[in-house]
């Protein structure tokens, strides 16, 4: 069909996911079983550790996409915003992969004793010594221990799990029987359940990211790594919207409104990340006690300081002085160089937040899990949720405000 | 004589606002230039039905912006390491970082006032008086009414311009005639 023929035909549930959904399980399958045997197969410690390592950084970027796609849906419905419900299913697609992290999560918890020096029996716990590990054993009595991470982690996983299965299921129910009373539903369901997500992502980058260097603590932690995710999020929304054209898809209906919607909350999400990262980083630096001080020590001085500074122009200058731009905003193509690149940023950001605790005062290094264990596991969580998406509507197509966020205009 | 020392415009006011930018571009398709809309409340699609160039304002406001960190970064720089060097817990004295804050808000501060005092001298503000104020029916803009001005040639019939306006839907048209500004 021509592309005019494909906008105007009626939408109906879309079967097309198996083309990208068998080779995304396909390299994830294979990347994990690479990450694993890599792990498992090797004897030396700095393979092993930097396995581990390299399987946290991949799951922390799937998986912290996936929450904040969940984050995005409940955020909106609280905000009762009209102008992006074509963009919705997307974002619930989204959310839907992060029960697969429940299977994803056992490989963090296998190789735990390489990656935290509180996990029970762990080579690094020798490492702190005198004083630190005295105050280390008193962290570990009361939070840091294997039980009640284990607690944690059930409570994280059945709050997502849950949120994005009942938001996703109303909305799916909605392009059956349409109706406003669904909307009204979601509208309450959302707010309610925002402070636990709030809670929860905020515990969990504690324990996944925090809690490598255990001694080192920073209340707005939580928020760095959802600011991070949620830009994250925003960039893949924007790259499968351009690209969903064709029979059955949303893109067809998409107005340049919306893509300029898209570059301004990535704009604001990349100012956003800035003013977290450098509120954490000044609070350090302005108060410089030796709790505190040394996690940035680590990085801004020596072998990591060309990455820091890389990260901060990286990061927030190049991005945002190239998205102040509003031509660039209504050129979805152009728009997802962008959003390509920041994907690739963020990836970085975390590896600067996870790698200097396997090398330390080594500086950066790299190990090919990192390559193996980003597609296995960003495959598998891609495979889910395209799997998800299968004979669904790519739109939620009964939504009673549809027409109104088709017919969006810039204010 | 009078065409050269007086300016005329056609007002016409329109009920909604999507028949004044109707209105508004179907002028412009037929030639008329020089045309402004006026409207209680900003109008959508207003700019493009007038075919007005992109703003200049975000230019000053980076502008702006841009002054405002040379700025600040400069006066903290000059006070903290040449003025009145303190040394406080052994800090360095170029701490850029602890500068941030100070530079952030200059930066806004400035890019503020760009926006603000560049959008009111390119809209050629405050102006006590103009030479529509003189008709009250245009008073409405300030209310509830949307209305279109098109320049006219002083002096000569104005019948085919408000024809015309009529016909794209204006409830009513006047013509107003003044000193050049």
């Amino acid at each position: 069909m021509t592309p005019a023929a494909e906008a105007s035909a009626p939408l109906e549930r879309y079967t097309g996911t198996p083309k990208l959904m068998v080779p995304a399980f396909g390299l994830g399958a294979l990347g994990l079983l690479a990450t694993l045997a890599g792990f498992f197969a090797s004897s030396d410690a700095y393979a092993k550790g930097a396995a581990a390592h390299s399987y946290l950084l991949a799951f922390v970027y799937w998986v912290g996409i996936s929450v904040a796609f969940l984050i995005m849906v409940a955020i909106f419905h609280t905000a009762k915003a009209k102008w992006l419900i074509v963009l919705r299913r997307t974002m619930e697609t989204g959310a839907s992969a992060v029960p697969v992290f429940i299977l994803l999560i056992i490989p963090v918890i296998l190789m735990a004793g390489y990656l935290y020096p509180w996990w029970p029996g762990s080579p690094l716990r020798a490492a702190i010594t005198g004083l630190e590990s005295e105050h280390l054993s008193h962290k570990e009595h009361g939070y840091l221990n294997w039980k009640f991470t284990l607690v944690r982690h059930v409570i994280y996983f059945v709050v997502w799990a849950f949120a994005a299965w009942k938001l996703r299921g109303l909305s799916l129910k909605q392009d059956a029987e349409g109706g406003l009373d669904l909307t009204v539903r979601m509208r309450r369901f959302s707010p309610g359940i925002l402070p636990f997500l709030a809670l929860t992502i905020t515990f969990a980058s504690f324990d996944w990211l925090m809690s490598l260097t255990p001694l080192w603590q920073s209340t707005i932690f939580g928020v760095y790594y959802f600011a991070g995710s949620f830009l994250a999020a925003f960039c893949i929304l924007t790259i499968a919207t351009t690209n969903a054209r064709g029979k059955d898809l949303y893109g067809n209906v998409v107005t340049p409104a919306h893509f300029h919607n898209l570059g301004k909350l990535m704009l604001a999400f990349t100012a956003f990340w800035a003013y977290i990262a450098f509120s954490q980083f000044m609070l350090v630096w302005i108060a410089n006690i030796p709790e505190e001080a040394p996690w940035y020590g680590l990085r801004i001085f020596g072998a990591w300081k060309p990455m820091s500074i890389a990260l901060f122009f990286g990061h927030f200058v190049l991005p945002f002085f190239v998205l102040l731009s509003r031509n660039l905003k209504l050129q979805p193509r152009k728009l997802s160089v962008v959003a390509v690149y920041l994907l690739a940023i963020h990836a970085v950001d975390l590896y600067w937040l996870i790698w200097p605790a396997l090398t330390g005062t080594n500086g950066p290094t790299f190990h090919w899990t990192l390559i193996t264990a980003f597609l296995g596991v960003g495959g598998i969580a891609v495979g889910f949720a395209l799997m998800n998406a299968r004979n669904n509507y790519t739109m939620p197509v009964k939504d009673p405000y549809i027409a109104e966020s088709l017919r969006y205009v810039q204010p | 004589m009078e065409a050269t020392v007086l300016d005329s415009w056609v007002l016409a006011e329109f009920e909604t606002p999507d028949v004044l930018v109707d209105a508004t571009r179907q002028m412009r398709e037929k030639g008329f230039q020089g045309m402004d809309t006026y409207s209680p409340y900003p109008l959508h699609g207003g700019s493009e039905a007038l075919g007005l160039p992109p703003s200049k304002v975000p230019f000053i406001a980076l502008c702006g912006g841009l002054t405002g960190l040379t700025t600040a970064l400069a006066m903290q720089t000059w006070m903290n390491t040449y003025d009145y060097p303190l040394n406080i817990g052994g800090r360095p004295l170029l701490s850029l970082p602890a500068w941030v804050p100070i530079t952030f808000e200059l930066s806004v501060l400035f890019a503020a006032f760009g926006i603000f005092f560049g959008l009111l001298g390119l809209s050629r503000l405050p102006q006590p008086y103009h030479p529509v104020f003189e008709s009250d029916a245009f008073r409405t803009a300030s209310t509830h009414g949307f209305w279109l001005s098109v320049p006219h040639a002083t002096g000569q019939d104005a019948a085919a311009v408000i024809d015309q306006l009529k016909a794209l839907g204006a409830t009513q048209v006047t013509v107003v005639t003044g000193e050049k500004e």
